[in-house]
């Protein structure tokens, strides 16, 4: 993706990640978690604001730092150190809101050409998955990596 | 006047390896999500690989 990212740390497991998004309203801290599900190797992506005070983590907020291409591009951008320690892995997102989820297909289909040189990406509709199109609305989303 | 350089490689640059950052995976963060998708993988299963 040739969008600037943020630098980034990392958890030893490589499933967390910690950035600071800098922007119009400021320094916000940002957290990225690829969380386990009931499948081995198949993991949620979640990413939300880090309160620095009580230390939560909110995925809902509005954050409007100005600078979500560079936020959304860092989040994807995690995707190839996880994926460089867990190769099978297949990693699903969906946004805390149907706006969200809009966003990040948009996000999707703007590089496509780009992500699909590495991935294969599927997208949830009616309860199907299927390969992802662009302009078509998905419920969520599937990231694979495409096998070398 | 240092000049900042944009990262457009495909990763991210590591600033550094926290081992602390891993207590989050213990936390039940994006619950409502993990719920999801421990749903539609009840429910809708995988997708038909092509490989």
């Amino acid at each position: 993706m040739k969008f600037d990212k943020y630098p980034v740390t990392v958890g030893a497991t490589s499933m967390v990640f910690e950035f600071t998004s800098k922007g119009i309203r400021g320094n916000i801290q940002k957290l990225v978690v690829y969380s386990e599900t009931h499948l081995h190797n198949f993991y949620n992506l979640g990413f939300g604001d880090k309160n620095e005070i009580t230390g939560e983590i909110d995925d809902e907020v509005v954050t409007n730092n100005g600078d979500s291409e560079k936020v959304l591009a860092t989040v994807a951008s995690t995707l190839y150190i996880f994926m460089e320690k867990y190769p099978d892995a297949m990693v699903f997102a969906t946004g805390s809101t149907k706006a969200r989820t809009r966003l990040y297909r948009i996000g999707i289909s703007n590089h496509l050409a780009e992500i699909q040189k590495d991935f294969n990406v599927y997208g949830l509709i009616n309860e199907h998955w299927q390969p992802f199109q662009k302009q078509m609305e998905f419920d969520a989303f599937l990231v694979i990596k495409k096998k070398e | 006047m240092k000049q900042q350089t944009k990262n457009t490689d495909k990763k991210p640059v590591i600033i550094k390896v926290d081992k602390n950052l891993d207590k989050y995976l213990t936390k039940d963060l994006f619950k409502e999500k993990v719920d999801k998708a421990n749903h539609i993988l009840k429910t809708v299963g995988l997708p038909k690989f092509s490989k």
